[in-house]
This record gives C-alpha cells, sequence and structure tokens, in this order.
C-alpha cells in the first residue's frame, strides 16, 4: 500500500488536468477484479455494465458503471447476502469542467463483511439524471437532495426532490458545478434582495407543514365548540 | 476615542437632616442611565464567534456586571443584538425578523469580520456585511475577535447611548416599509460588497462557460 499511497500523492503535486485537457475523465489503469471479491462477482453478474475498475490511494476499489443500469446493480449489491452493502455513506458528484461527463458516485460500506465500495455512473452533461436508491436505502433521500441542490441531477423516483442547502427561491444554478462563479450569477444587491424575499416556512418539509396545519385546525376546532357552547 | 469613567447622577437636594432627598438632572441623562445600564443582549451566534461570546457571558470576563445580566433569549425582550459569526443569505431573512421583532430601543454590535464584512467568505452564498441587512452600531474587527474586544465594543456602545437624546425623534423611530427590507439601497450594497475578499479575479462577466437552462423549469422564481 505504501507504494501506491506515494503515487497517490506524486499525482496530487502534478495538480489537476487543465480544462481543455480533452473530453476524458481522468481513469486510473484497469485494476485486477480477483482483488475484490464484489467486483468479480459483478463482472459476471453484469457483464459489460461494469465499464470499468480501478483501485485508488491504496485500497478504494472504485467501480464504473453504465448509468442506465446503475439502480439495478447497486440493488444488487444491497440484496445479495454475499456481499450485502447494507450502509450508504454518500451520494455525491464530480465536475471535471470542460464539457466532461459528471461523475455521480455512492460511497458503500458492508458493515457484515467489513468492505468498502465506490460506485460511480457518469452522466452527459445534456442528460444529468439518474434512478433515486432512497427505496434501496432511506437514507440516499438528503444525499440526493444535496446532489441536486448542488449538481442539478435529477433524481427520477425521489418523493420529495427539492433544493436542501440553498434556499427555495434560489435561482442562480448549481453552485458546485466548474462553470458557477464563485460569487454566484447576481449582483450582490439582487441576492440581498431575494434572500429577504424568502418564504422561511418553504424550508419546512411538506409533512412538517401538515403537523402545524392540524394544530392550527384543531385550536379552531376548539374555540369554535367554545364559542358555540357559550 | 475611549471610554471614560462613569459619572454618579448630580445629587444636587437634600432633606433637612442631610440626608439625600431628591436629585436633579437631565431627564436625557436619567433615561441614558437606565437604558445603558441594563442592556439584554441577544445572541444571535452562528459561527465560531459566538464561542468567544461565552466566554464573555461566562465567569471570567463576567458580562452581567456592565448590566447585561440576563441574556434575552427572546427578541421580544432584548435591546442589544450581538450577531457573532458568518450570516448566509439562507440565514438573512431569520435575522431581519428577529431584528424587526425587538422593541425600540434596539441596537447592533456586528461581531467578527465575517458578519461585519463577509470576511474570507466572498462567496455565493455569504451576506457581505450584516449592515446590508440590519442597521448596525458598532463592528468588533477580529477573527475571531478576544473577548476583551467585544467588552470594548458593549463599553463604546453605552458611551453611545450616553448621547442619544429623546428629543431627537428620528432617532428610535422606524419605518413599517422597511420592514422585511434590505438596511441598504443596491447600488451601496454594490459598492461594499465588490472592493473586499480574496477572489477579486473572478466576476460574473469574464471567463464563463453558460451552464443553459437549469434542469427543472420550476426551479426559476422570477
Amino acid at each position: 500500500m505504501g507504494k501506491d499511497f506515494k503515487e497517490a500523492l506524486e499525482g496530487l503535486e502534478s495538480g489537476p488536468a487543465a480544462s481543455d485537457a480533452g473530453a476524458e475523465a481522468p481513469r486510473g489503469p484497469e485494476a485486477d477484479p480477483s482483488s475484490h471479491p464484489s467486483v468479480a462477482a459483478l463482472r459476471e453478474a453484469f457483464g459489460d455494465a461494469i465499464v470499468h475498475h480501478e483501485v485508488m490511494a491504496g485500497d478504494e476499489h472504485v467501480v464504473f458503471v453504465r448509468p442506465e443500469r446503475c439502480k439495478e446493480i447497486l440493488r444488487w449489491l444491497h440484496d445479495t447476502p454475499e456481499h450485502r452493502y447494507d450502509l450508504l455513506l454518500d451520494v455525491t458528484a464530480v465536475d471535471f469542467g470542460g464539457g466532461r461527463p459528471l461523475q455521480l458516485v455512492y460511497q458503500l460500506w458492508s458493515v457484515p463483511h467489513k468492505r468498502g465500495l465506490r460506485v460511480k455512473a457518469e452522466l452527459p452533461l445534456d442528460a444529468l439524471e439518474a434512478e433515486s436508491v432512497v427505496d434501496v436505502w432511506p437514507g440516499a433521500n438528503w444525499l440526493e437532495r444535496e446532489a441536486y441542490d448542488m449538481f442539478g441531477i435529477v433524481f427520477r423516483g425521489h418523493p420529495d426532490l427539492r433544493r436542501i442547502l440553498m434556499p427555495e427561491n434560489y435561482a442562480e444554478g448549481y453552485p458546485l458545478r466548474k462553470d458557477f462563479p464563485l460569487r454566484g450569477r447576481f449582483s450582490r444587491a439582487e441576492q440581498t434582495r431575494r434572500a429577504l424575499m424568502l418564504d422561511m416556512e418553504s424550508d419546512y418539509a411538506p409533512h412538517e407543514l401538515a403537523v402545524a396545519r392540524r394544530v392550527a385546525e384543531r385550536e379552531a376546532m376548539a374555540s369554535n365548540t367554545q364559542t358555540g357552547g357559550a | 476615542m475611549g471610554v471614560e469613567a462613569r459619572k454618579e447622577l448630580p445629587v444636587l437636594g437634600h432633606e433637612k437632616d442631610g440626608s439625600p432627598g431628591f436629585l436633579l438632572g437631565k431627564l436625557d441623562e436619567l433615561v441614558n442611565w437606565a437604558r445603558y445600564g441594563s442592556l439584554w443582549p441577544l445572541p444571535f451566534g452562528t459561527a465560531c464567534c459566538a464561542i468567544e461570546f461565552m466566554a464573555v457571558a461566562s465567569s471570567d470576563r463576567d458580562l452581567a456586571r456592565f448590566g447585561m445580566e440576563r441574556q434575552a433569549w427572546s427578541p421580544r425582550q432584548a435591546d442589544v443584538l450581538i450577531c457573532a459569526g458568518r450570516v448566509t443569505y439562507k440565514m438573512a431573512p431569520v435575522l431581519r425578523r428577529v431584528w424587526d421583532q425587538m422593541p425600540q430601543p434596539k441596537w447592533a454590535i456586528s461581531m467578527g469580520a465575517c458578519a461585519s464584512s463577509g470576511g474570507v467568505f466572498d462567496v455565493y452564498s455569504m451576506v457581505q456585511g450584516i449592515d446590508t441587512i440590519i442597521p448596525v452600531d458598532v463592528y468588533v474587527p477580529g477573527c475571531p475577535p478576544r473577548p476583551e474586544g467585544l467588552m470594548y465594543a458593549i463599553l463604546l456602545l453605552q458611551e453611545k447611548i450616553k448621547g442619544e437624546s429623546l428629543r431627537n425623534a428620528a432617532l428610535r423611530h422606524e419605518d413599517p416599509a422597511k420592514v422585511g427590507r434590505p438596511n441598504l439601497p443596491p447600488e451601496v450594497i454594490e459598492q461594499v460588497a465588490l472592493p473586499f475578499g480574496n477572489s477579486t479575479s473572478q466576476n460574473r462577466v469574464s471567463g464563463l462557460v453558460s451552464t443553459g437552462a437549469l434542469a427543472r423549469p420550476e426551479d426559476r422564481v422570477s
């Protein structure tokens, strides 16, 4: 592991690739599939839906999959007893800029087998869509909302796909995209004006607002009963 | 600019037996004495500056000896809002609503670089100084300021209160039309926001690739 880690550090020193480096996202050399039991099984079960397999920083196994079969593969990794990736650590994305495809990243961990796996799907910039995995891991709910908020990836089938970090009325785009200007797109005056226009109740989830509505209705009913009785 | 020792209120009249019976003074001085001697702070702590505020409030520095015996956790009972920490645009309407809920007389202290100017966070999500949102009386520099810095600001605010007059009606007047609105006109917000920060090479015009339409048209609120 020591040698690989040193190579990874040297890679960091050379800096990121220039934005016009080409239409290909950076990839490491193809790794030996037998070095990770789940990768060998994935190759067998899904064939050419597994695009690429590489090892990063010593022991981080990364599997690139076709985006259209991504959810199927993730569900298989979650459900198959020999693999049982029952913990979804993170859903995020990487934008390499330069018109290159955006990488959607799932970081998985198997508690019973004490194994980790990173699954990546490359989404072309004109089709930033993926199947939601909330029905597989309920914890994906807010993670997918964050990926949508920061990168603009639309997760089909998500129960409540709204912005989570930025205000509801934010209209400047997706801040973690490479082409997003650091200070935002609007002027500071416009940003301030819009911020103060925000309806703070929009930050609550629909079911929280439903609770508030029920309480208000109950109070209204109670006061009606009182006035009716008097 | 410094903080003077407090002057006692003048006692001019005595009862026949020599005991103090009544006092004469200006109404302004009496009112200001009552106000600066019982400032109840509302801590609006959003970041690391709030930790330094806690140090001021705890027994070592003892905020209570300046009349801040009790911290007002409700804006309805607060006199001075101490904004300690960075404020995001998402938090801006909350800060403005808390300020609008505070009854007059009220003052504001902007504690630390982020609250005063945005600090190093010259980015898309951060308010560039809370004076664009609410009027500020005293700014405390520092990242974060030492507890002594905040105490000095509180003493300066007390000095400022001593100079106020009841006859100046504009001082404590609030325009209802400004409730929930920015504190500064747009062109001033632009002026105070642009020259600062570590990202002056970044702007909204040059070198940008257009992303095109948003993924969901309903995200855009006109």
